[in-house]
């Protein structure tokens, strides 16, 4: 059992030792939910290592456009240069240490530090330093004093991630399979997506692997946290709606997805209720035959990407009165800020070709029903933060929560897609899958 | 008492009602055709105009019309609505309140309030509480009835909200 490398206190390593064992057999302890060792362990094992979403291309389409973003505790500001690429560079002067970025978001095409003034180019590049020759003589090369950029970057359509392990797997690598269901937003359409706006961004007092749970695999919950939303007429009126759908993960990478149709007897419209010019355009802007027919009776779909990025796809309308469907699309950051605190970034996208009407009514659609206000998330907020509560108590902390559901189902062997998949979604499989993924990690 | 001193006490009205959860009877102080909005707000360097910073155009924390509003007043009265229920303990401060003169409109006459917002929320038996700090920009609409409020603007004074979510009203 002497699993775990040195480094970890012997207390730590004996909970991860009970985590691991108990995932096989669906037991997950409660303290990995709030506990100030683990934490730390997370930002160095999994934060340092993992490729972190980052931001959309379309919020910064211009040369000079930046935005900035956070990965593990690091400022980046990620930033388009004159010669059209993406960079994110750390907000921090190489001189003296102080941010050189005032703003959540802009255009410029220098950042120059308030401190003492050492200017850098958008791309990084120091190009003034006031008294330059006075203050650093002759032998000071500028070169050698650039903004530092993000050990690694890339871009998946439109995504960027980044990578603070320089020897880190190409993204492509990363992701694997779960491409396939990415593309199945990212390739909807020919334009590619765009954002609505900036994202909002608040704090919730709960662990990042709790709201990530629920958007990875936890259809379960739909029926009794989101109860207010059938009692309305909002969602489906079978309470069991989102069970009717096949849950998908990608072993050894901790991704999944979930792919849910119209439930039995519902009359919903195709392709999400897209308006048909999109599912039309669809279809050759889909990789594969098998991600169009997949499309085509898809209602809800969520992708959970290792370690925190979700998004969430599902039909909707912008309010209980209104006549036929909007659907709508959101990207989630889970970003972790301390022992049972985190940060939520969310944005709303849409397809950049989509009629305007759809663009102004899909908002709407989101703005109801998710982010900060919206009326299915308040609810999964509220309980995220008494879980997360909960487990730093001293004795809820020692209870093993039960990740049993669907652990005696079979694999799906018709589903067209990659990775494994269950034809039930009423399983914890995702959020297994996930787990294992995780203490990997944390062990290695 | 004038029109000024009724519209006033219509503020301190619809703060009471949102302190004590009457939401339907706080929709009645609602115009029909209402445009409620919080946009966000980001960090932004200083304008060369100076003045409020950083709210955005096209996205927003709430962008409700009265059917929307509807919509989240009738959820809270399903009885599982867990954000607020237990309900919040709220409190609405209002203070330096600037009525703008009445402008007849095709609508009817209309003034323009602005107001500041405290807005105090505790939940559970945990001491702990979270302010929320903005400025209301309204339109309030006379009609025979009263002051109805017919836009309003919340400009929060957070970029990153400092709370779980926004399942009340400003």
């Amino acid at each position: 059992m002497a699993r775990i490398k040195t480094g970890v206190s012997p207390r730590l390593n004996q909970m991860l030792e009970e985590l691991l064992e108990g995932i096989e057999d669906g037991l997950v302890p409660a303290w990995i939910f709030n506990d100030p060792e683990l934490f730390e362990l997370e930002q160095q094992k999994i934060f340092s290592r993992s490729w972190v979403y980052m931001a959309h291309e379309s919020e910064i389409p211009q040369a000079g456009d930046y935005v900035l973003r956070y990965v593990a505790n690091n400022p980046y500001i990620v930033v388009r240069g004159e010669d059209g690429a993406v960079r994110a560079l750390l907000d921090m002067c190489r001189h003296r240490g102080m941010r050189v970025c005032r703003a959540e978001l802009g255009n410029a095409s220098h950042f120059r530090c308030p401190f003492h003034g050492w200017t850098y180019r958008n791309d990084g590049r120091l190009v003034g330093v006031p008294a330059e020759r006075e203050a650093f003589g002759p032998g000071f090369d500028k070169a050698e004093w650039g903004l530092r950029p993000i050990p690694r970057l890339e871009v998946f359509d439109g995504m960027i991630f980044g990578n603070l392990d320089p020897q880190a797997p190409p993204l492509e690598e990363w992701l694997g399979e779960i491409r396939w269901y990415l593309e199945l937003v990212t390739k909807r359409s020919p334009a590619g997506l765009e954002v609505l706006g900036p994202p909002q961004r608040w704090v919730v007092n709960t662990d990042w692997k709790l709201a990530l749970e629920t958007f990875l695999s936890d259809s379960y919950h739909t029926l009794m946290t989101h109860r207010s939303l059938i009692e309305l007429g909002i969602a489906p009126k079978d309470a069991k709606y989102a069970m009717y759908g096949e849950q998908i993960h990608i072993p050894g990478k901790g991704h999944g997805s979930m792919v849910v149709g119209a439930p039995p007897g519902a009359k919903l419209p195709p392709f999400w209720g897209y308006p048909e010019e999109m599912m039309e355009r669809s279809k050759a802007s889909y990789p594969s035959r098998e991600q169009f027919e997949t499309a085509k009776e898809t209602r809800i779909l969520l992708v959970t990407l290792f370690p925190n990025f979700s998004f969430h796809n599902p039909i909707r309308k912008p309010d209980h009165k209104y006549q036929g469907t909007v659907p709508m699309l959101t990207f989630r950051v889970w970003h972790p800020l301390g022992p049972g605190r985190i940060e939520i970034f969310s944005w709303a996208l849409v397809e950049k070709d989509a009629p305007d009407w759809f663009k102004e009514k899909t908002r709407h659609s989101y703005l109801r029903f998710f982010g900060s206000s919206g009326t299915f998330e308040q609810d999964d907020t509220e309980i995220w933060s008494h879980v997360a509560h909960n487990a730093s108590s001293s004795q809820g902390r020692t209870l093993r929560l039960n990740y049993r559901m669907g652990l005696s189902l079979e694999p799906d062997p018709n589903w067209p897609g990659p990775g494994v998949a269950y034809g039930l979604n009423f399983t914890d499989a995702n959020m297994r899958n996930f787990h294992r993924r995780y203490v990997e990690m944390l062990l290695s | 008492m004038d029109r000024t001193q009724a519209l006033l006490n219509t503020l301190y009205q619809e703060a009471e009602l949102l302190d004590e959860g009457q939401y339907r009877q706080w929709l009645g102080l609602l115009a029909e055709d209402i445009c409620y909005r919080v946009p966000v707000r980001v960090t932004k360097e200083r304008g060369p105009e100076g003045g409020v910073s950083g709210v955005m155009e096209g996205m927003y924390h709430l962008d409700e019309d009265y059917t929307s509003l509807e919509m989240r007043v009738a959820r809270l009265e399903t009885g599982f609505a867990w954000a607020e229920d237990p309900p919040s303990r709220l409190r609405h401060f209002v203070t330096n309140v600037r009525i703008g003169d009445p402008q007849p409109t095709p609508q009817g006459e209309e003034s323009a309030v602005r107001s500041n917002l405290l807005v105090f929320r505790s939940r559970w038996d945990r001491p702990d509480y979270t302010l929320l700090a903005a400025e209301r920009r309204d339109v309030w609409r006379y009609s025979p009835a009263g002051w109805r409020l017919a836009r309003r603007t919340v400009i929060l004074d957070s970029a990153t909200l400092p709370t779980h979510n926004l399942a009340f009203f400003f």
